[in-house]
């Protein structure tokens, strides 16, 4: 059974057990890295951003017409033979298979694989109606005998090791099993299912695809047990979601470009089978099968409508959010979803299976952006996780304290400020005369000393800047630099690096000083109306139209301040012009210095020292900036050494790292583990956040590989 | 592109899902693989649907010759004997490897299902060079009022449901043996 938490204290419970898990750790950090690793070849020659947007276009298109699409299909369905029906619920889903089963006096009943009828919970009502219901696809029958939910998508036992099957298989058949031999456990399913689909009464299959204009079926599938259970039986019931509607075949045609290849990293499944009617069935009385098609809503129709989360409904059901997602890979999919898995599970489980299964597990994303890079239909799963715990908020009617004090202290500059000049104080003790915490107090849990922690600075940036301040005559550039809290606070040394850095270039830097926090956080503890505040605090405060760009240390700041204030501000706002002129003149560092002011390497002397990259989630999906900051270090004459999963989140995530340490941490280990394994002295990064964890991490582990911000990085060899 | 690259590479493709590719020139060659085939790997019958007349005598003939059983239709009496089946495809998409099947028959859709090895014959002149290529003649099929079993099939039957290790050979055949001839075989 599934056990989904509904509660944060045993989610954590149950974080920790998979943490543990050193099978399974295993398995998923091995799939993790070969996924990433195989997929450029599997989309070598294809377009996949033009593909998706098409498809995007196509799937919106259609939602509106959901109802009539099904008309089309219906009529077209039943003139070859078929029977089509609309179940509003799971329930009555369920119900209907039953009636068609008794109707046709079913006894036993196989299955192909199917997220809609793991959805309804279908196996359950049938066994309690007394059929014996027999699941065919391999990992499928294992978790059907093990009595559990899938754990992902498309590979339901991928939870599980060769010797944890080889034992159940050696209890299915009552012979021992040679675990080690994968090939003769797959036979062992073979072997054993065949009399099942001989001997079945009815086969229930899902649909990938129900094209409206033939009122066909498409189905894509491997094992080729779908086909048997489609052909051997008298009965084929097809429970389908209202969302597998499609208008043509040229659509399921474009779809299936990407679905293999982003769910296995095929170029084309072993089977892709077109059903439509009922056809011939040597094992029917008519000598035709009897052919039921099940559409199912369960809220699809109404988020078809909603304004916010029907993108949700563009799913295909890949599976690749999963496969992308650093917590995934630590935590496994029994802890990342209900019954639909990964990012999109975690929207989808509040529409289909209910606040209580969602409240915990919604709010375990890291942000970090890949699911959305490799959503094959577009989706912004990051930030409609963050609608969707909005929801849950709003649902439940309670605020949780820290979003009542993140709120308030946000939307009032000065007191966010002063809070922050306090925490100066308070560490004080703590750091003794260090720059890092290196054990934490005691009223701080043991998991969260994970890393040792910055010091606040004693002036932060905002009042060094009357000092710092220079007039350039003549500038060629006006530029407004946003700092963000980490580096006016905590790293101030960076915006002084930068400030040296653009001193030979005639830039006139200003900081208009009543900027305040970007309002990410804000936004990630889905206190939208409190980023829109901050937001607008930003631009009245910057003035946008005086500089030629607004420069930006970190990379979440920038990533933030140029994409979010689009889905936050009313779309009836005064302030869209003044939002789109202040989003225009973002730019990140590293594109600042190699493309506006086209640095040299004649400005730097060389050193050759290596120097390892990490990829901030924010710059390189956030802005896509990915060639610069790789090109810089060479400039500036460093080596550069390239290290395994450079763009892979570092575990910091803001507030994530301390809502969720224990997940922080594995993710933190395994990127300073990859680090550790090259030849670098350095490892360089451009967020002020991934700076403060891979530092901390860094410093715990007594690692002697130094990590700077990149400005820093140049501002040392820079002549 | 010119049919000899559209051949190879749809023999190339094929090759790289497991399927086993020959290039051969007539029916009574395939014919021969057939059961040249069957007798290596131990097996006793070949089920061969959707063959018109003259191809199917020619198939009867091989089996009597080589002591092979040629199952009768339909076939579903035999679904736990089929050692071989043959069936003609009726494209080939080259982009991915692919057969494409018309299953509507329940002789086909069993013979391609339920044998160890699956061994069809393609003719070079029906080779695509992609899906979007056969768009319409898979609409028209699709399009029409009656009933419909479409197949496309692209190597033997896979999972990788245990460890993410590849297996082949799971539910479907075992093997996928293609032909393409490359004189029309009309």
């Amino acid at each position: 059974m599934i056990k989904t938490a509904q509660d944060m204290k045993s989610y954590k419970k149950q974080l920790k057990e998979a943490l543990s898990d050193k099978f399974l750790r295993t398995a998923l950090d091995n799939f993790y890295t070969a996924y990433r690793e195989n997929r450029p070849a599997v989309y070598d020659g294809i377009d996949f951003e033009g593909i998706k947007k098409e498809i995007a276009t196509g799937k919106d298109g259609a939602l509106p017409y959901l109802k009539e699409l099904y008309e089309e299909f219906k009529v077209h369905a039943e003139t070859a033979g078929a029977k089509v029906h609309i179940a509003k619920n799971a329930q009555q889903a369920n119900e209907i298979i039953t009636a068609i089963a008794k109707e046709h006096h079913v006894e036993k009943i196989v299955k192909a694989k199917s997220m809609t009828a793991e959805e309804t919970f279908l196996n359950d009502h049938l066994e309690k109606e007394g059929f014996t219901v027999t699941e065919t696809d391999l990992g499928e029958w294992i978790i059907q005998l093990r009595k559990e939910g899938p754990s992902h998508m498309v590979m339901p036992a991928i939870h599980l090791s060769r010797h944890q099957v080889g034992d159940l298989f050696a209890d299915v058949t009552g012979k021992k099993q040679n675990s080690e031999d994968i090939d003769k456990l797959v036979k062992v399913a073979r072997q054993e299912l065949r009399p099942t689909y001989l001997a079945a009464d009815m086969g229930i299959t899902g649909a990938n695809f129900a094209i409206a204009e033939s009122g066909a079926l498409g189905l894509v599938t491997n094992e080729g047990n779908m086909r048997l259970v489609t052909t051997m039986p008298r009965v084929h019931v097809a429970l389908v979601g209202y969302d597998k509607l499609i208008p043509d075949l040229k659509t399921m045609l474009r779809i299936l470009k990407v679905l293999p290849r982003n769910a296995t990293g095929q170029a084309i499944t072993s089977y892709v089978t077109w059903i439509k009617g009922a056809v011939e069935c040597g094992a029917s009385p008519s000598n035709r099968k009897v052919m039921h098609i099940v559409f199912l809503d369960n809220g699809r129709l109404a988020l078809a409508k909603d304004p916010v989360f029907s993108p949700a409904l563009r799913c295909i059901r890949c599976g690749a959010c999963a496969n992308v997602c650093p917590v995934y890979s630590k935590v496994g999919g029994h802890k990342y979803g209900h019954v639909y898995i990964g990012a999109i599970g975690l929207i989808l489980t509040l529409f289909y299976h209910g606040i209580e299964n969602d409240r915990v597990i919604v709010q375990n994303c890291i942000n970090c952006q890949a699911c959305r890079e490799v959503c094959p239909v577009d989706i912004d799963l990051p930030h409609l996780i963050k609608k969707t715990y909005r929801a849950v908020l709003d649902q439940d009617g309670k605020t949780p304290a820290k979003n009542l004090i993140l709120s308030r202290v946000m939307k009032n500059r000065r007191l966010f400020h002063f809070i922050l000049r306090q925490g100066y104080l308070a560490q004080k003790p703590l750091a003794r005369k260090g720059p890092m915490i290196r054990h934490l107090p005691n009223f701080f849990e043991k998991r969260h000393g994970f890393r040792s922690l910055p010091v606040i600075a004693e002036t932060p940036f905002r009042d060094q800047w009357k000092y710092l301040r220079k007039q350039v005559v003549r500038p060629k550039y006006t530029v407004a630099l946003f700092a963000g809290c980490a580096v006016d606070f905590i790293y101030p040394e960076h915006a002084r690096a930068l400030l040296r850095l653009l001193e030979r270039h005639r830039v006139q830097v200003e900081f208009p000083k009543d900027q305040t926090c970007c309002g990410l956080p804000a936004l990630m503890a889905a206190e939208e109306e409190t980023a829109r505040d901050v937001a607008l605090q930003n631009i009245r405060a910057v003035q946008p139209e005086n500089y030629d760009y607004i420069l930006t240390l970190c990379a979440s700041c920038g990533s933030h301040l140029k994409h979010n204030g689009f889905k936050i501000f009313k779309k009836d706002s005064d302030w869209l012009g003044n939002l789109k002129e202040f989003s225009d003149k973002i730019i990140d560092f590293s594109s600042f210095m190699v493309n506006v002011l086209d640095v040299s390497s004649e400005e730097f002397k060389a050193t050759h020292k290596k120097v390892a990259y990490h990829a901030p989630c924010h710059l390189c999906r956030g802005l896509h900036v990915t060639a610069e900051p790789r090109k810089l270090i060479q400039l500036a004459g460093y080596t550069y050494v390239r290290s395994k999963d450079e763009d892979v989140c570092c575990g910091f995530g803001g507030s994530y790292s301390i809502d969720f340490p224990e997940i922080s941490a594995e993710i933190l280990k395994k990127k300073l583990d990859n680090v550790e394994d090259t030849p670098a002295e350095l490892l360089v990064t451009d967020c002020p956040g991934c700076v403060l964890q891979l530092r901390g991490g860094m410093d715990k582990r007594r690692g002697k590989i130094q990590v700077k911000h990149i400005a820093e990085l140049l501002a040392e060899t820079v002549f | 592109m010119p049919n000899s690259d559209l051949i190879q590479m749809m023999k190339q493709r094929a090759e790289t899902v497991q399927a086993i590719v020959s290039k051969i020139t007539d029916m009574e060659e395939a014919v021969r693989y057939t059961v040249d085939l069957t007798q290596k790997q131990g097996g006793r019958t070949v089920a061969a649907a959707g063959l018109n007349p003259d191809e199917a005598r020619l198939m009867k003939t091989a089996c009597e010759t080589f002591q092979l059983e040629l199952l009768e239709f339909p076939l579903r009496p035999h679904t736990h004997e089929i050692h071989t089946s043959f069936t003609p495809a009726d494209w080939g998409i080259a982009e991915t490897g692919t057969l494409v099947i018309d299953s509507s028959s329940e002789d086909v859709r069993i013979a391609t299902m339920l044998a160890e090895t699956h061994i069809a014959v393609l003719p070079a002149s029906k080779i695509k060079p992609d899906s979007a290529a056969l768009e319409k003649e898979l609409n028209a099929v699709l399009m029409a009022d009656t009933p419909s079993y479409y197949a496309f099939i692209t190597g033997a039957s896979r999972t990788a449901d245990i460890e993410r290790v590849l297996a082949i050979g799971v539910h479907g055949p075992q093997e996928l043996h293609i032909l393409i001839v490359e004189e029309d075989r009309e």
